[in-house]
């Protein structure tokens, strides 16, 4: 319980200050806005509907774009855990392609796709996708061997193998792997958005910044953090209970 | 005066009586064991007698001043040496660590750290990490850096406790070589009754579940067997069999 | 079975050249539109062209510039703050529920804070580059101070160390990889805030002349400036991995 409060002292006593530097030495400025102009800022935008509506945007392109990522990764990385020859032939190729950054693909997207929601999506797809093929990976690499031999002795098929061996032990280590993928999705798409995409949070916090309005705009930036918060707190406590329900130490 | 004295020494932790009031001495020179079962308070003894506890009762003195917290002049040594040493530096600079604490010009060093890794015969090993050394030498390396603190004071918690047993033997013969040299007093825990008697002048045993009839401090037995040991021919010598029946029959029972 | 170390490059190198025999039979088979894919010869030559005659290569300065100045900043500010932060339990206490507020917050999200701030301009860009960057090294470095077994810091204590000597002897060696792995996701965020950056305020950089490219339909231009963003990617990794593994050769001697 102390903990909560002491958690809030800093961060409210900085909005306090931000407050009173906002109402008086900055007054009328077009860059700050006192956080309760902000918060007023906000109810506008939930009331009208804008705030609803770029927020679904964003967490779905994320959404769509870390499920694209998610399938080609994990299928991708089994096939290398499984297949040392496929492993080694692509590695090379991996790590040519692999730091690109996200962002530089942003005008190819935008030649290819135009403005909206496949633009985005590609590009979340592209950043999420190494990390997840990587970790899932990982995962397979990491499985005990001990258990493989067991699977040969009870001769299992390959596909029982698969499926009743295999894939459960690496659940939990790609559900790690989702938890970072959310986070990577979130970022790429806000991102995006400030960047070119006109949708979504990233691109209504910078047309605010453009109409000088600041109230907005840090309406904006504090609505894109809580939801990023929330979202990889909830990510996390999948994680937690899928480790858990997994038997393995979360 | 005697370099250490327990004054009526009570711990408590966790709410549990771990240590009853227990008093003894050490005289300078002397090497005292103490054993008992898991759970006697032997290592907390041991860590009040280095000031990393405080007693909640009584008072630990070292040359007749209260012990409040520890110093440089009593030497540590701990049972998980693999967590004791630092991972980042090499044998030379762990040990070299003990002389940058004390402020001793950086010229100085070198020799000196030197010559400490060859009484403990470590020196073709002085830039290695310890992660590339065994465990029998990354105790030594760690006791090399207590040396290293020139103590007044070398206490030793367990410290063979994780070795196999030929080495922990050829240990034992080194650091009773050593202590010898430096004319070292040691304070050395251990649960192994025939490690205490071989190396102890005097042996204190202690027992758990303190309460009132039941010290802490059960038995304190002098080993009056000469110096130089030998882990054979002592091991057979009349006065080590009768303290070991007489301390076995003690610690099996748990009685005093 | 004995893996043969040329066999396994061999391997990794015939998938490279099946992947260019793609991109190759792609672009010039009209599979996808020249417009999008240029052919990997027109690639080449605008790399060649940008970087001898062209501006490709005062643009890659400035990214790399960019960049690097951001992230050795963020470095120092990251470590400093995390040394500050992390020995004291009650500073995290106050402090450490807000950095885990901040730290899934996308570092680009500051721009518009800042371009209102501070206008379009290339400190600008700068500033949020160095901001974005400090907090993994930040996070890191706490973390690792934190982390200091409990027997170290008896050890520290029956040496009687210094509070200094304690940091600098104990305490940052052992936050070490935190700090460097830490180190590592900044210049990969140090990167994304450059371009992003240059490419929303107008800043010479190879940002704003991939978005240039893209929207004048110059494909070709657009690819090279990809491939030497990927370039910077790999290379700044490469080198601060070498780095790592000298700085923390003792994990595995």
């Amino acid at each position: 319980m102390v903990e909560r409060l002491r958690a809030w002292c800093v961060p409210l006593f900085l909005l306090g200050a931000l407050e009173l530097y906002a109402r008086t030495v900055a007054a009328g400025s077009d860059a700050i806005a006192p956080p309760s102009a902000a918060l007023l800022a906000w109810f506008g935008a939930a009331r009208d509907g804008s705030l609803w509506q770029a927020t679904a945007f964003t967490l779905g392109s994320a959404a769509l774009g870390l499920l694209i990522a998610s399938a080609l990764g994990i299928v991708g990385g089994l096939l290398l855990g499984l297949s040392p020859r496929a492993d080694v032939s692509s590695a090379l190729s991996i790590e040519l392609l692999r730091p690109i950054p996200s962002v530089a693909l942003i005008p190819l997207a935008m030649l290819v796709f135009g403005f909206g929601l496949r633009m985005e999506t590609a590009v979340i797809a592209f950043a999420a996708f190494w990390p997840m093929l990587i970790l899932a990976r990982a995962a397979v690499r990491q499985l005990e061997p001990r258990l493989l031999e067991v699977s040969c002795m009870l001769g299992l098929s390959a596909w029982q193998r698969g499926w009743k061996i295999v894939l459960p032990a690496i659940v939990p280590r790609l559900f790690v792997a989702l938890r970072l993928g959310v986070a990577i999705a979130l970022v790429v798409a806000v991102t995006v958005e400030i960047a070119a995409n006109p949708h979504g949070m990233g691109y209504a916090m910078m047309i605010a910044q453009q109409g000088l309005d600041p109230a907005l705009m840090l309406a904006w930036l504090g609505w894109i953090g809580a939801v990023g918060y929330a979202i990889n707190g909830l990510a996390l406590r999948l994680q937690q209970r899928v480790a858990r329900a997994m038997g393995e130490a979360p | 005066m005697p370099l250490l004295a327990f004054d009526r020494v009570a711990i408590h932790l966790g709410g549990r009586e771990i240590l009853s009031p227990t008093s003894f001495e050490v005289a300078r020179g002397e090497f005292v064991c103490i054993v008992g079962p898991s759970g006697c308070g032997k290592t907390t003894l041991l860590r009040a007698a280095s000031g990393l506890v405080a007693p909640q009762g009584g008072t630990v003195r070292r040359n007749g001043e209260a012990v409040t917290r520890p110093s440089r002049e009593v030497a540590f040594v701990f049972q998980d040496y693999g967590r004791a040493l630092l991972p980042w530096r090499t044998v030379q600079g762990n040990v070299g660590l003990a002389l940058e604490a004390a402020g001793v010009p950086k010229a100085e060093r070198a020799p000196r750290v030197g010559a400490v890794l060859d009484k403990v015969g470590l020196s073709a090993h002085a830039q290695k990490f310890p992660a590339q050394l065994s465990g029998g030498m990354q105790q030594r390396a760690q006791i090399a850096r207590c040396l290293a603190q020139t103590p007044q004071l070398l206490l030793m918690d367990e410290p063979f406790g994780a070795l196999d047993a030929l080495t922990r033997h050829g240990l034992q013969d080194e650091v009773a070589r050593l202590v010898r040299e430096q004319g070292l007093t040691v304070l050395f825990v251990t649960h192994d009754l025939e490690e205490a008697i071989y190396l102890g002048d005097r042996v204190i045993a202690l027992q758990a579940e303190p309460g009132p009839g039941r010290p802490s401090l059960a038995r304190m037995l002098e080993v009056p067997i000469p110096r130089p040991r030998d882990q054979l021919r002592t091991k057979e010598h009349p006065a080590f069999l009768r303290l070991r029946r007489e301390l076995f029959g003690f610690i099996e029972q748990g009685h005093g | 079975m004995r893996r043969i170390p040329l066999a396994d490059a061999a391997a990794s190198l015939a998938l490279l050249a099946v992947l260019l025999a793609v991109w190759w039979a792609a672009s010039h088979g009209g599979w996808i539109s020249r417009v999008f894919l240029p052919t990997p010869e027109a690639t080449l030559a605008s790399l060649h062209e940008g970087l001898t005659t062209g501006e490709l290569a005062a643009f890659s300065a400035a990214t790399i510039w960019r960049m690097v100045l951001g992230w050795g900043l963020a470095s120092l500010a990251g470590v400093a703050l995390g040394v500050a932060i992390g020995l004291s339990a009650a500073v995290r206490a106050y402090v450490q529920p807000m950095l885990e507020f901040v730290r899934p917050l996308p570092a680009s999200a500051l721009l518009p804070l800042a371009i209102a701030i501070f206008g379009l301009s290339p400190t600008m860009v700068l500033a949020v580059v160095a901001f974005g960057a400090m907090w993994p090294v930040l996070l890191g470095t706490i973390h690792g101070l934190v982390a200091v077994a409990p027997r170290l810091q008896e050890l520290a204590r029956c040496l009687d160390l210094s509070r200094a000597a304690y940091v600098w002897k104990i305490g940052l060696p052992n936050a070490l990889p935190d700090i460097l792995a830490g180190m590592r996701v900044a210049l990969t965020v140090a990167l994304i805030v450059s371009v992003v950056g240059e490419m929303i305020a107008s800043q010479s950089g190879l940002g704003q002349a991939i978005l240039l490219a893209a929207r004048a339909y110059r494909a070709s231009e657009l690819f090279a400036g990809i491939v030497l963003l990927g370039l910077i990617g790999l290379a700044s990794n490469a080198l601060l991995a070498l780095a790592e593994r000298h700085w923390l050769k003792w994990q595995q001697p």
